[in-house]
């Protein structure tokens, strides 16, 4: 990061000096000048909004999509877009572990996690090692995923207190376990994803193979790096916290079924493209995805706050969501790192 | 020395494979449809009749329309997540304006709707250099919530039936109106796509646009009409399906946008631009609808057709991709020298 | 370290779907015999071998008796079923202000006074042999139930059923419908996607001369010209029972809010407007606070009612779901963490979590809407034409709301 940076001064140079410095200043910061101003805006509208218990409201309603968009971010760092099987992954691993309840609580974590793990250990091959375009080989993974849950459970819903005696509550109660006092569980975990990611994609020698097949896939298998296995290292690690949340999902909503977790794969990438990575790969970080999440949550709330309905919403946030890219992309140009 | 060469009179026999293995993934699209339609007509019952085919023709009608105008857009490179709602804005407005309106104009302010859509992705595609990905996902979304709020959430239904039953009854022999105009049309975008100068273009485009740049195409512009031209059939087939059923849904084309994306792949179109016809998408939607209809026919459920199309899916790009692979693993290797040094070596 | 990782997660693979295939297996294994008591209720064999005689085949059909047969919670599967009263039908119903609901009388009172077009003539034979096609509108675990109890149903009476699904998508469901005719069925029952959809199909499959029976969805007065009758739940009219429930339990006053149904669809504006005429009228110093469609996932919904809980404080005293399960577990979380457990809150639909929440206290009250008994009911409907017997226009499930009191009796076990 600070290398490429320093490479691109000699360019910011020849610019125009303010149109730099707003640029700078706006790739810095990045995602959250938009999370500050929401957060004026929110105390402006109402009273309510500066309290502790509303804001740990929108980070708990956002923690599940967090912890996703944590794990997926490395996929779109690495050049690939994103994984289309998102849901698929996270109802399997979901179904899973309460199918495997009976056998204790810490069986059907574990086989929760290697369902998901295996889903993305065989994108990730495909992927990595063919390059199969990744959209729609993930499209056809939950295709196929979503076709053999359904076949699979007889189109039935399954419960956790159903499937598993003892372990049962316990499993219920993953989603809904305060620690430290008030904080729940689900956002201890999501904070620890993103602290996770934010290390492991900045600081380990894989975080910085992962960014250099992001932006020079040819180069990066020139210099020796096995492509393959941090491609694949990607896809894995991203399924392995997608599925984590989506057993948090199903103990939240006490039902494991083939249609949990529809919609996380377009919130995800609107996550991460919103907190300013780019989906050509080796840009942003998972910071600027925390923030992505973030604008995602005080947006509805600002908005229901406000009374805008639900359909008004989505206009609103399509549009702040094209802006904002446009925006970032626009400032990347202006300082002379455009790869569009 | 020898075993060497000899080994590479083996690749010399690849290159030959090779060639027939590219020929053989140009005719793909059809080699699968006729696999699937031979199964079909063996093992599954009340398929083999005029009635169902024409059914199955019937049900290709909109995802093959919109698959036009995807196509394009695919070749140059580019995706479009909008189709989706696009093809219910355009059913949804030939339904609200035609008590107004009347039918034709109300198609056609329909198809302008579809078009402005496209023109805005086009615009922001090509002029704000956002991915269009993340611009059509977002007009996706606006697009969605704007029918939502007009409508109310509440479907549209016209009770004249005229327009209907002309479209879907049989005219011509066996073939209904609603077919004729789809395949036209896609005839029509094919031949203009494909063999004219202009339509060459979003190839170029597609496969090169810094190339197509220096050639002195206007770059930007093909890609909005790309864009433009796929609002616009998404708009019309649509609306034509609302003709045709007289009525529209708010949620009419939600499953329609990712069963096109694996149509077009299978047939051949690549994500990377460049390549593909529209012609070999429309064979494809038709190859998913008999696969669809042949195992309803034999009473399987949605979760067999979604695993049975996830499949084919899953086996054009694994197929594609070892391709490419194989292709990659003898790049920078020049056969031709070597066979003739084997030739100077044996004499 | 690549090569072993890939094996482990191989492994741990193969062994899940060894462990949850021994499972299933079980569960198959279990179920089995439970379901051959049930159809061993129903002399559905000796009656298709008996085929051939027309008039022997329907005096055996007659004899058939379904009122044993009993739905997966142990409920009758055949209830009496209801009427409604039908009010006048005002000049232009949309004229009106939405809160009247006279407003929704198109959406609401459909289908009793329907003049009926080339319906064909019951060749009363006997249902037994009959081969019927059902085409719903999507998978989801209701309509998974719903298929259950049509089957027992016909199984009872020797008939044959051929279900197709087309996943909420009116295209396919064309597709469907056109498939379903060229198949030619002695009777096709279609639960369509949308209520003004269902005009043009209905009308194809009449025009086909292939008798026809609208389940589930009630579609439009004009397409009830084509049917021989419509079976389902009368949506509206649960939703007013629901509302009064509602009401009693709010003391008839204090500010209310909705989590609606997903839009595209007839409950989208039953389970809105349904409750909110009804308050309008009975309790008219409820107020409504905001209506939104959070789509039915808990993660949002929490969000949503969060934000209200914020934004109306102490004002917001009631909140109705459209659905008891995924929305309803929303509401639950965001009520327990903001400690506005006072909060009354009803919702629509009797799956397996709606009634553990009455059970355990959090949700006040919930409808009974039997997903086998709504199949069933229509798949009787079919066997009595077929055999010759008067069908009325419209026949809807009972209705009732389920509350603490008799919930045991509904979750023992759920149907879904």
């Amino acid at each position: 990061m600070e290398t490429s940076m320093q490479a691109n001064k000699e360019k910011i140079d020849v610019r125009k000096r303010e149109v730099g410095k707003i640029s700078s200043i706006i790739n810095k910061l990045g995602v959250y000048v938009l999370v500050i101003a929401l957060m004026i805006l929110g105390t402006i509208i109402s009273p309510k909004f500066l309290t502790a218990s509303n804001f740990m409201n929108i980070i708990q309603a956002v923690s599940l999509l967090g912890m996703v968009a944590a794990g997926v971010s490395f996929i779109t760092y690495s050049g690939n877009f994103v994984d289309m099987s998102i849901p698929c992954i996270m109802a399997f691993s979901g179904m899973i572990a309460v199918d495997t309840l009976r056998y204790g609580i810490v069986v059907s974590i574990v086989c929760g996690l290697l369902t998901g793990s295996a889903i993305g250990l065989i994108n990730g091959i495909v992927v990595g090692k063919l390059k199969a375009n990744p959209i729609i080989w993930t499209l056809s993974v939950a295709f196929v995923g979503n076709g053999f849950m359904r076949w699979f459970y007889s189109g039935k819903q399954i419960y956790p207190d159903v499937k598993g005696g003892a372990a049962a509550d316990v499993f219920i109660n993953l989603s809904r376990t305060d620690v430290f006092g008030r904080i729940p569980l689900i956002v201890i975990v999501m904070i620890t994803f993103m602290v996770l990611g934010q290390f492991v994609m900045t600081k380990t020698k894989f975080g910085k193979q992962v960014k250099l097949i992001g932006s020079s896939y040819e180069v990066a298998k020139m210099t020796g790096i096995n492509v393959n296995k941090v491609v694949c290292g990607a896809f894995i690690l991203s399924a392995l916290a997608t599925s984590i949340a989506g057993i948090f999902l199903t103990s939240l909503a006490k039902t494991g079924a083939f249609y949990n977790g529809e919609g996380y794969d377009f919130n995800a990438v609107t996550a991460i493209v919103i907190g300013g990575m780019t989906l050509n790969g080796g840009r942003g970080d998972v910071v600027g995805v925390l923030g992505g999440v973030l604008v995602i949550g005080l947006l509805s709330n600002v908005m229901t706050l406000i009374g805008i309905n639900t359909f008004s919403q989505s206009i609103v946030k399509g549009i702040i969501f094209i802006a904002v890219v446009g925006i970032n992309a626009r400032s990347l140009r202006k300082l002379g790192r455009d790869d569009a | 020395m020898l075993d060497r060469l000899e080994s590479l009179e083996g690749m010399m026999h690849n290159m030959d494979k090779k060639k027939l293995l590219n020929k053989l993934d140009y005719y793909r699209i059809y080699i699968i449809f006729a696999i699937v339609f031979i199964l079909m007509s063996l093992f599954a019952p009340n398929f083999l009749n005029v009635f169902n085919i024409v059914n199955i023709l019937k049900g290709m009608s909109l995802n093959a329309m919109v698959a036009v105008g995807f196509t394009v857009v695919m070749i140059c490179g580019q995706l479009d997540l909008s189709i989706g709602s696009n093809l219910t804005l355009g059913a949804m407005v030939v339904i609200a304006l035609q008590p107004i309106l009347g039918w034709w104009p109300s198609l056609a302010v329909a198809m302008i709707a579809g078009s402005f859509v496209g023109a805005v992705n086009g615009f922001l595609v090509a002029k704000a250099k956002i991915h269009s990905f993340i611009v059509t996902l977002g007009t996706m979304t606006i697009v969605q919530g704007l029918i939502f709020l007009l409508s109310k959430g509440s479907a549209l239904s016209v009770n004249d039936f005229t327009l209907a039953d002309w479209l879907e009854m049989p005219k011509f022999g066996f073939l209904p109106p609603r077919v004729i105009i789809t395949v036209s049309i896609v005839l029509m975008f094919f031949v203009l796509i494909k063999f004219t100068k202009f339509g060459k273009g979003f190839y170029l485009v597609g496969g090169n646009k810094e190339t197509a740049w220096l050639a002195g195409l206007n770059t930007d512009l093909y890609l909005i009409l790309a864009f433009i031209l796929s609002g616009l059939t998404a708009a019309l087939g649509g609306a034509l399906l609302a003709m045709s059923i007289s009525s529209a849904v708010p949620t009419l084309g939600t499953s329609s946008q990712m069963v096109v994306i694996a149509a077009v792949i299978i047939g051949g179109t690549s994500m990377a631009g460049g390549t593909g016809d529209i012609f070999r998408s429309m064979i494809a939607v038709i190859m998913l609808v008999t696969l669809f209809n042949g195992l309803m026919c034999c009473g399987a459920g949605y979760e067999v057709q979604i695993f049975a199309s996830g499949l084919v899916l899953a086996a054009v790009v694994l197929g594609e991709s070892y391709a490419l692979y194989q292709q990659d693993k003898v790049k920078g290797q020049r056969p031709n020298l070597m066979a003739e040094l084997k030739k100077g070596a044996l004499q | 370290m690549f090569k072993k990782s890939l094996a482990l997660i191989m492994m741990g693979a193969l062994s899940i779907s060894l462990l949850s295939g021994c499972g299933g297996g079980g569960k198959t294994a279990a179920a089995a015999p439970a379901e051959t008591k049930e159809t061993a209720a129903a002399p559905a064999e000796e009656a298709k071998s008996a085929g051939g005689d027309a008039s022997d085949n329907l005096t055996k059909s007659l004899a058939v008796d379904v009122s044993t047969l009993k739905s997966s919670d142990n409920q009758p599967l055949l209830l009496a079923t209801e009427t409604k009263e039908i009010p006048e039908r005002p000049e232009d119903p949309k004229a009106l202000p939405e809160e009247d609901p006279l407003h929704w009388y198109d959406l609401e009172y459909s289908g009793w006074s329907a003049e009926k077009v080339n319906i064909p003539k019951s060749p009363a034979d006997g249902a037994a042999g009959k081969k019927v096609t059902l085409i719903v509108h999507g998978d989801h675990p209701y309509v998974t139930a719903y298929i259950n109890g049509a089957q027992k149903v016909a199984d009872a009476y020797g008939m044959e059923l051929n279900v197709m699904s087309p996943n909420f998508n009116v295209d396919v469901q064309n597709q469907l419908v056109d498939q379903a005719i060229n198949a030619k069925p002695d009777m096709i029952i279609e639960i369509p996607t949308d209520a003004k959809v269902a005009v043009q199909q209905f009308r194809k499959i009449n025009q086909a001369g292939i008798p026809l029976i609208g389940a589930n969805t009630l579609p439009e007065d004009e397409g009830m010209k084509y049917v021989i009758g419509w079976a389902g739940p009368d949506d509206w009219g649960q939703m007013r029972m629901l509302a009064k429930t509602f009401a009693e339990k709010m003391n008839y006053e204090g500010g209310y809010t909705i989590a609606q149904h997903a839009p595209g669809g007839s409950p989208y504006f039953s389970r809105t407007y349904g409750i909110v005429t009804e308050l309008k009228k009975i309790a008219p110093k409820m107020k409504l606070l905001d209506a939104q469609a959070p789509g039915f996932e808990a993660e949002k919904t929490m969000q949503l009612t969060s934000d209200w809980i914020t934004k109306f404080g102490p004002e917001l005293k009631g909140i109705m779901a459209a659905d008891d399960s995924a929305q309803q577990i929303g509401i639950n979380e965001a009520c327990k963490n903001a400690n506005r457990e006072d909060i009354i809150r009803i919702a629509a639909g009797n799956s397996k979590v709606g009634m553990d929440s009455v059970k355990a206290g959090t949700v006040t009250a919930i409808t009974y809407q039997s997903a086998e008994a709504d199949g069933a009911v229509v798949t009787k409907m079919a066997a009595d034409w077929f055999n010759g017997v008067e069908v009325e226009p419209v026949r809807y499930l009972p209705k009732h709301i389920i509350t603490k009191d008799d919930v045991d009796q509904y979750n023992n076990p759920p149907q879904w």
